[in-house]
């Protein structure tokens, strides 16, 4: 940023000169030719849809239903005073707080202890990253099985003494924290990881320092560790953020939405649900958009906090 | 006396923690009567008929899923590391006020959730006739993924030098000869990231084949599994051997590259 400090006067020089310029068609064919292809592709099927998204959001398209007129912003006003979107507003919330806190604390204790040399930690690392890797759906049905109301947890707690142990997916006091569960089982590695290469990129001699200075293993993670690994915070909360806002593939496998209804629905089931089962994509639409601007808001917002506690060495 | 300790926490935590990996691995091999039963138990004696009954069921549910899933992944990741790294190369190099708006709309694609563009989606491969076609998927698969290509490859090129492109182009090098020769062997690095990420993201993808491919049509491994969870409620020896076998691929080839998924997840986090 600071390198153009010098240069100003060249680049507001008088206008009567006029800067000379490179001929036009090298240039244009140089983006065809290199960048025209990714961004063409990425203009038709992510730019171009949101565009007709918003498009549809303001009509009432349904294509089995009555002919597509213009709505304006009806859909929106119906949407905040929809409960089972609000619910799923409420349901996308817990389960991002969910995805967001406990990987995060988990992985950080994980990666705490995993952080020494040798065979056995880079192991136990790998054990730590598999779900990372697994596809969702088979963590799904995996859980799905383990969390049976006659499964192996269950079975578990039934052996030392609890004989009604509750229905973890079935009882919908519980289902939406059970899915959460699952979610951070997955993700957990993936805090696990950042965060070691975040502790190992801390010097060992502040430590020494610090230590020669009197300060306790409390005071040194506070003072010396904590701050240092802002960075890898910041990489995991907007990671487990969007993953969070978007979960999808785990509901659709392990609750359908349920159990009762709407109680582990999120938006972007919702989103799918009243689109391609109800056939209410112009509504469905409205809810897209609103939920890519909460996305796009968190995002930023938790980008701009976290990125300011980054302190650079 | 800490020392000793720590190993044996360590071992511990991540003991439980493979609990369920270890419930399908021994199940892959019980017989199904058992699994219901007791799911945690040592596979004694062994069987493999699970296994075989999945490879040999008569609609090849499992190769078809396993044929789909390969194809599908590998023409995504291969175009994408064209694309992407040649786009990343023009706006790493490009200096104007447009190519630097260009990254800001690509960076914005890193966090758009499917479902706001899967309703369109359809709209938009219909209309081209791509619908329910793997043709489309892998198309599909570009669009929503090129962005991280991107991001990956315009951070590396830049730390390339820009005077071995100078030179190459002194000696009279056009530009393809310079990228393809000079530059791309270069990004090896980065290219191993993308592939291995993307690779990974796109074989256990689930919605986007789910809603492009359609039922009926195709299946990759992921959507297969989520049918023959449908039709075998019962028997769950089936259903874990189809998970371990659709699995592993992904887990060879992980197990294989770790350094290469530590190093590319890793590089945002030591910056400091």
């Amino acid at each position: 940023m600071a390198v153009d400090v010098a240069r100003p006067p060249t680049r507001t020089g008088s206008p009567a000169v006029p800067r000379r310029r490179r001929p036009v068609w090298p240039r244009v064919w140089h983006f065809l030719s290199f960048g025209a292809p990714g961004v063409l592709v990425y203009v038709c099927f992510v730019l171009a849809p949101i565009a007709v998204s918003v498009g549809y959001s303001l009509t009432n398209y349904n294509p089995f239903g009555p002919k597509t007129r213009f709505v304006g912003l009806s859909n929106y006003k119906q949407l905040f005073t929809d409960s089972e979107f609000l619910t799923s507003l409420k349901v996308t919330t817990i389960l991002t707080l969910i995805v967001v806190i406990v990987p995060n604390v988990f992985g950080l204790a994980v990666a705490l202890l995993l952080d020494r040399r040798g065979w056995l930690y880079n192991a136990l690392r790998s054990v730590f990253f598999t779900p990372v890797v697994l596809s969702s759906v088979v963590v799904s049905i995996i859980w799905t099985r383990l969390l049976a109301d006659d499964g192996l947890i269950n079975q578990a707690l039934r052996g030392v003494g609890f004989s009604h142990p509750p229905g973890w997916l079935s009882d919908p006091s519980y289902a939406l924290y059970s899915v959460g569960a699952i979610l951070s089982w997955q993700m957990l590695g993936f805090c696990v990881v950042v965060y070691l290469a975040g502790l190992q990129g801390i010097p060992q001699e502040l430590h020494e320092a610090a230590e020669i200075d009197g300060a306790g293993p409390m005071e040194r993670f506070r003072k010396i560790t904590w701050p240092l690994l802002a960075p890898a915070l910041t990489i995991n909360t907007i990671v487990m953020l969007i993953t969070g806002f978007k979960a999808f593939d785990h509901i659709q496998v392990i609750t359908n939405g349920g159990p009762g209804t709407g109680t582990t629905a999120t938006i972007a089931f919702n989103v799918l649900q009243t689109g391609f089962n109800a056939n209410r994509e112009g509504y469905a639409s409205a809810m897209a958009i609103v939920m890519l601007v909460i996305v796009a808001v968190a995002a930023a917002v938790a980008l701009r906090i976290l990125q300011k506690r980054e302190v650079s060495m | 006396m800490r020392r000793s300790i720590r190993p044996l926490v360590a071992t511990a935590v991540a003991a439980i923690f493979f609990v369920p990996l270890y419930v399908v691995c021994v199940n892959v091999i019980k017989p199904g009567p058992k699994i219901a039963k007791s799911p945690a138990s040592l596979p004694i004696p062994p069987t493999l008929h699970n296994i075989t009954a999945v490879l040999t069921r008569p609609d090849r549910l499992f190769w078809v899923s396993l044929t789909n899933s390969i194809v599908v992944t590998a023409l995504s990741i291969i175009i994408l590391t064209v694309l992407s790294s040649m786009l990343g190369h023009y706006l790493a190099r490009g200096k104007s006020r447009w190519g630097r708006w260009l990254t800001l709309l690509l960076l914005c694609g890193l966090m758009i959730p499917p479902q706001v563009i899967l309703i369109p989606i359809t709209q938009v491969l219909r209309f081209a006739h791509l619908m329910t076609t793997i043709q489309g998927l892998v198309l599909f698969n570009v669009g929503y993924y090129v962005p991280f290509g991107v991001f990956v490859f315009t951070g590396f090129t830049r730390s390339i030098p820009v005077e071995l492109e100078e030179a190459a182009a002194m000696d009279g090098a056009g530009r393809f000869q310079i990228f393809w020769r000079i530059v791309f062997p270069l990004l090896r690095p980065a290219t191993a990231s993308v592939l291995i990420f993307l690779g990974v993201w796109i074989w256990n993808d689930f919605i986007d084949p789910l809603v492009i491919l359609g039922p009926g049509q195709g299946t990759t491994i992921t959507t297969g599994i989520y049918r023959a969870i449908g039709q075998y409620q019962a028997d769950f020896g089936t259903v874990f051997a189809l998970m371990f076998l659709a699995t592993l691929p992904v887990l060879i080839f992980y197990l294989a590259l770790q350094k290469h998924f530590v190093k590319g997840l890793t590089g945002g986090a030591t910056k400091g």
